[in-house]
């Protein structure tokens, strides 16, 4: 019997095989080995090499040439910052507002186009067409849109008497964060419509047809099937969108760099700004290092509760 | 009454989906309307809703006496290269992930789930020093590894995704008649999977042409390295650009994007939500 084995695994041995089931998972190593060395290299190593900034008084000149002491510094500065809290409060606005809009008007193009009619496979094309426009591209179609002499939505606004006179979006805090919540609400609401849209497709007729003859109205069947059925999509989308409006640079800094007076500064925006506006390398590290807890946070929430859907 | 009370909600549906339709893609009509304006009109009110009198030969003018083809070729460049790399990388990781459960595989899977939700705010910092430090900043190779850094972990559990949806037995069927795991992977599961891998690559070519942080941030020294994003970005700061010409580059940086998605949007959609409905 041993002496059986003991041929058998000798044999193994003279003929290795990455195939054999007892290899199996360093097969699966192996495969899975090139995305761990890059993700280690691109992201691992940078993220540590931030942590490290974030705890040293530089400028950008300075990195890679010479060591500072580490010092909690930076994020002393940071945490007694106006401009921080300020950042940090226009960041949560932001995301409240941007994320509820994509969700309202996802659900209802979702909604819509799931009718039958006609046409539908156009329609569906079209509502979430602004998906396809990259951000670069719709933050300048919307900066003409709210162009102060010559844009459209103003000409529109003073034509049907809701203004007297022309407004300079850009100006004023208040219109330009207005801005700023219309224009990621139009590149964002395509996403969630369409993921809902999955998600109502999911649900099965016959649901409603029960419903129907149990005598439930349309926004019983609404209240008590489409939005349970789709409450566990919904959570992904919504944390989805969050996030991306939470990381969104390009619409921001083209539309109105963060101002004016900060009221569009975002903690990505104010990172940025930092690290390549003023050049203060460490600080934006630690701004960004806020910005790291807050999205991990929310995707180990993500993660958590949908561990069955995702894994 | 009844009847009619159908047909009355028959055309509201439809008078509400024409309606919703036109505004939310207005502003897709409005860069395409603007672009053709002649120069005077854009000062002029009431603005003109149709293009009356188009001037085509605007997209001459960007394409020729702008370095709009050499934008387009980077963004082209950077968005293959990346996707192609990413995909090399992510179909093996993907395959590695929906088909073995070893030590270490979850633990990996949640750390290349969530470095897709890392700020590129934040990691752009640490990538520009790196960059320097090995010299690439100006060279489209630092954007081709910068945009793996979100192509790899987006694209490994999409694929994960469709990897899972495909039955084992196949592949156990296919290794009974003499393939390995990996001639496995390449007969059976690669052609089986193929839109999947289709829609995720496309995935990819489209978020590494939407890049602008890091675009910004490592090519902005170098024009000729520019890829689209960048250079619209700069027009639309030179005052003095008309808005037709603004909006004419801005379609053409739009439109590979826009005619993938006009013509794909199926797979695209399907690839979007086919992870999250599951």
């Amino acid at each position: 019997m041993t002496e059986t084995m003991k041929a058998e695994s000798t044999q193994a041995h003279s003929r290795f095989s990455l195939w054999r089931p007892s290899n199996q998972s360093l097969l699966a190593y192996l495969l899975m080995l090139p995305a761990v060395l890059i993700t280690l290299a691109v992201i691992a190593y940078p993220i540590v090499s931030a942590i490290d900034l974030s705890f040293q008084e530089i400028k950008i000149v300075q990195v890679g040439r010479e060591r500072f002491p580490w010092t909690l510094a930076n994020y002393a500065h940071l945490f007694t910052s106006s401009e921080f809290w300020k950042a940090t409060w226009v960041t949560l606005k932001l995301v409240t507002i941007a994320t509820l809009g994509c969700l309202v008007l996802g659900l209802s193009t979702a909604m819509l186009v799931n009718q039958r009619f006609r046409g539908r496979t156009i329609a569906r094309i079209l509502v979430a067409l602004p998906w396809a426009v990259p951000s670069v591209m719709a933050a300048v179609i919307w900066w003409w849109m709210f162009d102060s002499s010559f844009g459209l939505i103003n000409w529109l606004l003073v034509k049907a008497h809701i203004i007297s006179s022309p407004i300079a979006w850009f100006s004023s805090p208040t219109t330009a964060f207005f801005v700023i919540c219309v224009v990621m609400i139009w590149k964002g609401y395509p996403f969630v419509s369409v993921m809902l849209l999955a998600g109502l497709q999911s649900i099965p007729g016959d649901l409603y047809e029960a419903a129907q003859i149990d005598g439930a109205n349309t926004w019983n069947r609404f209240r008590y099937i489409t939005l349970p059925s789709l409450s566990p999509v919904m959570g992904i989308a919504l944390i989805l969108v969050i996030l991306w409006v939470f990381r969104d640079f390009a619409i921001i800094w083209l539309l109105t760099g963060g101002g004016p007076i900060g009221a569009t500064r975002t903690l990505a925006i104010m990172t940025y700004e930092q690290a390549f506006g003023f050049y203060n390398m460490g600080y934006a590290a630690s701004i960004g290092m806020v910005t790291l807890v807050i999205s991990l946070i929310a995707s180990i929430v993500m993660i958590r509760r949908f561990s069955t859907s995702i894994y | 009454m009844n009847a009619l009370k159908k047909k009355a909600g028959r055309v509201l549906l439809y008078v509400t989906v024409v309606f919703t339709c036109i505004v939310l893609v207005f502003p897709v009509y409005w860069m395409f309307n603007t672009s053709l304006a002649p120069t005077m009109q854009l000062r002029a009110f009431p603005p003109r809703f149709f293009p009356v009198d188009p001037q085509w030969n605007i997209y001459a003018k960007v394409l020729f006496e702008r370095p709009m083809p050499t934008w387009l070729l980077n963004s082209t460049i950077v968005a293959l290269g990346a996707t192609m790399i990413s995909m090399v990388v992510s179909v093996l990781a993907g395959y590695s992930l929906s088909r073995y459960r070893v030590k270490g595989s979850k633990g990996v899977g949640i750390f290349i789930l969530t470095s897709r939700m890392l700020p590129a705010t934040l990691i752009v910092i640490p990538l520009f020093v790196l960059f320097r430090q090995a010299n690439l900043i100006g060279s489209l190779w630092s954007l081709v590894i910068a945009h793996t850094t979100f192509i790899i972990p987006f694209a490994t559990w999409m694929l994960k995704g469709y990897f899972d949806s495909i039955p084992v037995d196949l592949e156990e069927a296919a290794m009974i008649d003499g393939c390995n795991p990996i001639s496995a992977l390449y007969r059976v599961i690669l052609p089986l999977s193929a839109p999947g891998i289709a829609a995720t690559a496309l995935y990819g070519f489209i978020l590494s042409w939407d890049d602008f942080v890091y675009a910004r941030t490592f090519l902005a020294s170098r024009q000729s390295a520019w890829t689209v994003t960048v250079g619209i970005s700069t027009i639309k700061g030179e005052y003095i650009t008309g808005w037709n010409e603004i909006m004419a580059a801005a379609l053409l940086g739009a439109l590979p994007i826009l005619v993938m998605y006009l013509f794909l949007e199926r797979y695209l959609v399907g690839g979007l939500s086919a992870g999250a409905v599951k």
